[in-house]
Parts: C-alpha cells; structure tokens; sequence
C-alpha cells in the first residue's frame, strides 16, 4: 500500500512541484511581503505601514466602491436580462434559433483588447456612433471617460454586453432540461404563461440562476479588463478603478508591493466573505 | 592554466577595444514619436559603427514601463539593452531596482559628458554618483494654434498674454468656427494642464529637496482654479491622446497646449493641413507673468541585463550627445534637444514651411532658460494618480474651491508616501 503511494506521489511530483513554485510560494510570499515597508530599498519589517494605510486609503475605499458598485447594479441587470433572453430563445415561435444562440454567444468570443477598442470608439465624445446617434434624436452628447457617472455606465453597458448572452446561454440549457409535462399539466389547469414562468419555471431554475450569480460574482471582483482599455486605467481619475486595477497600479506602477499584496489580501478575504453569504443564503433549506 | 591565461588575455583585448569595433546587435524600448525619433537616427549612427544592428521596438508608452517593470523585478529578464524612461518617473526606477541599470560612468561617460546637459534635467537621472541615464529631450510648452481659426474671428495669437486672454478668445473662436474646440485636455487620465499653469507659476508637488508635499501651495490653487475656469467657460473639451490627434486632423479644435515634442506629433500625424498650423508663447496668469513651462521629456539607461553594454553606450552618446543626431531627432520629429549646443545649430533658427514660415523651434526653446525645475521624486505616480482624482471631483463640483481640493490631494499623497505636507 505505501510503495503504492510512494508511485502515485512521483507521478505527481512535476505537477506538485509547479504547484509549490508558482501557487504555494507567491501565496506565503505576497503575505510576507504584506508586512513590510517596500517604498525605498532595502525593505523592513513594519506591519502597521501598509495595512494601517489600507485602513483609511481614499483611494482603497474607492476602488472598493467601485467594485461593489457593479456587482450590485451590473450583476442583477445582466441576469434579468440574461433570462429575457433565454425565455425568448427557448420560444417555440423563434425562427433560425441556431442563428440566434450564435449570435447572443458571439460576444464572449470575440479578443477583450478588440471589443475594449471599438468601444472606446463607439463612445468617443466627438466621432463615436454613440454620441450621433443621441445627437439624432435630439439630446446632448455625453462625454463618456471624462465624467464618473457616464464612465460607470460604460464599464456596466460593455460587460453587460459581454457577458449577458453566456448566462443566457447557461440559462436555455437549464431552462430544457425542465420536464415538459409540468408545463402542460399547468396549461390544462388554465394557469397563464407568466404565471408559469415565475411559479415553474423560476424555481426549478434555482440552481441555475445561483451557479451564473457565482461565475458574474467572481468575474466582477476580479474586474481588470474592461476599466484598464475602455476607460484607460480606471479613469476618469480613479471613476472606474476597481480593486484589481488598485492592485495592479500600487504594485506595477508605483513599484510599492507591500501595499499591492496587502490589497490583494484584502480582495481575497472579501471574495471568501461574499461567497459564504452566498451559500448560506442559497442553502437547500430542510 | 595556458588556456585560462589566453581566455584573461582576450578577455581584456576585447575589454579595451576601441569605439570604432563595437559590433552585435541592440534593442531599445520606447513610444510613438519618440521611437519614430529614434529610429531616424539609426542611418547616421550605422555610419560609424556599421557592424551595430540597432533595432527599436514602439511599445506605446505606457507598455514600455509596464515591461520594464516587470523585467526589473524579474531580475533583468527579458529586458532589451536600452529603454526610454520619462524624467518624472525616473527616480521611482532608481531606489526601487538600483542594480537593473548601468551606471554610465563605467562605460566612459565623464563629468565632461554630463556638463553638456542642463542641471534641471540631470538632477533626477543621477543619484549620488551614479549616472543611471542620460538626458533626452525637454519639453518646454507652447501652444500650437490652427491660424485659419484665429483669423475667421479676428484673434491675434500675439494679444492672448493670460488665461483669461485665452478663454475670452476661445469664446470668440468657437462662436465664430461652429464645430471647433478651442483647446483639448485629457480629463479622462491626465492633468496636463494643471501640471504646465503650476510649473509656469513655479509650484510642484513635491518640493525641489523631495522631502515635503507642495501641492497645495498657493500657485498651485491658483493653477488648479484657472483650470476649472476654463472648462466651466466650456473652451475646453476632453481629447485623450489619439483623439487630440483626431481633432488636429479633422479640423475640430483651435490651440494645444503641449511641451515642444508635440510639433512633430501634428507635423507628422496631420501632415494634409502644412500651413495651417502655428506657434506662440502660453499664456501666463497675469499680464507679465512667466510664459514657460516644462512638460515631459525623457532619458535613455542602459539595462543590467545588456549583453552589448559598449555598443549601447555608443548609440547613446551618438544620439544623445552629438548635435547631429539631437538635431535629427528635431527635423524629422520635432524631439527638443536637451544638448545644450544643439540649441545653437543653425536649423533652430529656420522658417519652417509646416509652420506657415515661422522659426517656431526660435520662439520654443527661447523659453528654455526660463524654465523652472520642477521634480519627479520617486512618489511621482501615486502623486499623479491621486490629483487627477481631486482634479475630477473638483471640476465635477465636489470641493467648495481650489483650495480645499488640494489640501485633500495634499493630505491623501502624506498618507501614501509618509511625506509631510509643507504649511
């Protein structure tokens, strides 16, 4: 039995040695380095320099801001739109549904620094489709990345669009495997398709919606991309910064590490606290 | 021990070999204009050391720090030979990975050498006495002026002495051109313009010895409300980078206000509208007050991790400190020299067609003198990004004045960096 280990163990050393370098080691390493005042070489021990200035950071408390911001607007917004989408696709009136499904899911295909580019250039204050297209109806141009609000608005608007027709996807597939014949023994007792949407089809979705819920959570607090091209380094100054983008300019802009992996550590207890709210909020009741 | 004796000998024949036989291959990092630059001077350098292949790689600006970053703190892997570094963020490179540049004093770079560039561009680049990068260009300010703009309402350029001046003819450029901007700033990732009215008046964030917070001495609130003046008389509209460069070729905006390097940008990047275009002094805050400023400018260090030290250092002493290759980097882009003697060469003092004839490099560098150091220190970036966030609140209405904006910007840059503000 132990010569059995001791085999199955050296067949996984390659894997558990990557692991140890590259997951277990920065792990023990950023937290290590989470004590110590990096701003000028060589660094010193002194806990109470980064994590007392996480404590009353503007800059941290924004980036957080920011971030919850989104999950609670940008997160709901894109999974009710995300089941309008799937209600209509599951439709048995709906033509060339192939063609469709296609084109909800294309989105996620498409290379994040393209999507992030046209839209820079669809929102542009002076030649984008955007502004002339509200010109047309007879409003105002809005300039997109150089007011808070409007920056905001474009970061939800893009990973909206990004992301909505995935969870619609995910949805359609939980939305068949529903049993058929639960719908037609309510159609029979005259219950109206609304009413069957909301009392058959939304609980029996449970588990669905919560697992898209989990994905856009994570997505969100892990938000980079979109902040870092379409309004350049969560701009307008720090209107769209979020936690990673926080990170990532404490650590690689200012060169201050310490503070970066006192504020990743902060992003993962965060993550760890909303999931377990989660899970106890979604919990199978007896 | 024969062969070993034969290796030291090589060793130190190729070790003292002469400028002349430098030979191999080196790759620079740098962005746009600037790399264009660069690249301009490759010809006139392959004249002397042909057996040098010299490539330059345009990351775009801010991916040439983010890979120099990341190679520093990889301990000099993957690094080219030489990368472009801005003289505001100079300092941040030098405390935080002392050992990931060369010191040019080892390859041949004299106190003679450094006498040629002004102290206010060397001051940031040598720590103690060590010289980790040589000066580049500067970025003395003007403002560059469509003239067709100007003259449809009736504007002298040579009358706009103050801020007010500008906004009053803004009003009357834009009144007259519909469609067209008077000015452009970059609301959503820069504080240009607050950065060139402070350095105009005098005022820095940090002070000149880098150990306390100026940013909200009284010049610089002075700065910051004019700034908000004009966008509140609706002169300015938000352009990043690519869409100023958009507007000077569409003919939608009426002056930039940049440091000289952006003479090649419109030159080169709006090449259909030669003629159009002109030059005059910024304006100042009051009628007789300065009319300089600097804004960017850059320097060239030599990597660690080089495997062709002697060839670098001979590329940058060709580019950097001969007026034939400063000069280059002038006509063809329009990189102000910070070679004092280039300033003298005969180009600086010719009408240029582009610019309707006018000797704009004449009335640009004329203001060189004038120029009041303004420097970086290593917190330049955690200090930059904290103003542009005051900045957007305080244009959006968010502070009762200037004032109290930049005791806040002030405040909040102690915390980070443990500076005290100066009272």
């Amino acid at each position: 039995m132990r010569n059995r280990n001791a085999t199955a163990y050296r067949f996984l050393t390659p894997y558990l040695l990557i692991f140890a370098v590259f997951w277990v080691w920065p792990i023990i390493s950023s937290f290590l380095i989470s004590f110590q005042a990096t701003r000028t070489v060589p660094w010193r021990f002194a806990p109470a320099f980064n994590w007392g200035r996480l404590i009353g950071d503007p800059a941290f408390f924004n980036a957080l801001k920011n971030t919850l911001l989104i999950l609670v607007i940008q997160v709901p917004v894109m999974i009710a739109l995300a089941m309008v989408m799937a209600v209509l696709l599951n439709s048995p009136l709906l033509k060339a549904r192939g063609l469709y499904r296609f084109a909800f899911f294309a989105p996620v295909v498409v290379g994040e620094v393209a999507y992030s580019a046209v839209f820079r250039l669809m929102f542009n204050l002076n030649f984008g489709i955007i502004n002339k297209l509200l010109n047309s109806v007879g409003l105002p141009s809005i300039d997109w990345f150089s007011n808070v609000t409007p920056a905001m608005a474009l970061i939800m608007i893009a990973v909206t669009w990004r992301w909505a027709g995935y969870n619609a996807i995910i949805l359609l597939a939980g939305m068949q495997s529903i049993p058929e014949d639960v719908y037609e023994a309510a159609t029979l007792d005259r219950v109206s398709k609304l009413k069957q949407f909301f009392f058959i089809t939304l609980p029996l979705l449970k588990p669905v919606i919560v697992f898209c819920l989990v994905l856009s959570i994570i997505g969100t607090m892990q938000l980079f991309t979109e902040p870092f091209l379409i309004t350049e380094r969560g701009g307008p100054g720090g209107g769209t910064e979020t936690l990673g983008l926080l990170l990532y300019r404490q650590g690689f802009r200012s060169l201050n590490f310490g503070y970066a992996s006192a504020v990743a550590y902060t992003m993962a207890g965060l993550a760890i606290a909303i999931t377990l709210v989660q899970l106890w909020l979604t919990r199978e009741k007896q | 021990m024969r062969i070993t004796m034969t290796c030291a000998a090589l060793a130190l024949a190729l070790g003292s070999a002469p400028a002349f036989a430098q030979s191999g291959e080196i790759t620079i990092w740098s962005w746009n204009i600037a790399a264009s630059s660069l690249k301009a001077t490759i010809a006139g350098f392959n004249k002397q050391f042909p057996d040098v292949k010299v490539t330059v790689q345009d990351l775009g600006n801010q991916p040439t720090y983010d890979k120099s970053i990341a190679g520093c703190a990889a301990g000099g892997v993957g690094l080219p030979d030489i990368v472009s570094i801005e003289n505001g963020e100079a300092e941040n490179y030098w405390s935080q990975f002392p050992d990931c540049f060369v010191d040019l004093h080892t390859l041949g770079y004299t106190a003679q050498d450094q006498a040629k560039f002004p102290d206010f561009k060397r001051t940031e680049l040598e720590v103690g006495d060590k010289a980790y990068a040589m000066p580049w260009d500067s970025g003395p300010v003007a403002a560059f002026y469509r003239r067709d703009f100007y003259e449809k309402a009736g504007v002298d350029p040579a009358s706009i002495k103050t801020w007010d001046d500008f906004i009053a003819a803004g009003k009357k450029i834009q009144a007259a051109n519909p469609g067209v901007s008077m000015t452009n700033a970059d609301f959503n990732g820069d504080s240009e313009f607050f950065r060139m009215i402070s350095n105009e008046q005098g005022c820095a964030y940090f002070a000149a010895d880098g150990q306390s917070i100026t940013v909200n001495q009284p010049k610089c609130v002075d700065a910051m409300t004019k700034v908000k003046e004009m966008k509140d008389a609706g002169i300015v509209s938000s352009a990043d980078w690519g869409t100023k460069i958009t507007n000077n070729t569409a003919g939608t905006v009426a002056t930039q206000i940049y440091g000289g390097w952006y003479e090649g940008t419109i030159r080169t990047e709006s090449a259909g509208e030669s003629g159009k275009w002109g030059v005059y002094l910024m304006p100042s805050l009051t009628a007789d007050g300065p009319r300089a400023a600097n804004l960017g400018g850059s320097s060239l260090a030599i990597t660690s991790a080089s495997k062709n030290k002697e060839a670098a250092y001979a590329y940058l002493k060709y580019t950097l400190g001969t007026n034939e290759g400063q000069i280059t980097m002038l006509k063809e882009f329009g990189l102000v020299p910070s070679l004092v003697s280039a300033l003298n060469d005969p180009y600086v003092s010719q009408g240029l067609p582009y610019w309707g004839g006018q000797a704009v490099w004449k009335d640009i560098l004329g203001t060189l003198p004038k120029v009041v150091p303004s420097r970086g220190t290593q917190f330049q970036s955690d200090a930059e990004i904290i103003v542009r966030a005051v900045q957007t609140k305080y244009l959006a209405g968010g502070y009762a004045d200037a004032k109290a904006a930049l005791d806040d910007a002030a405040n909040q840059i102690a915390a980070a960096t443990g500076l005290p503000v100066k009272s």
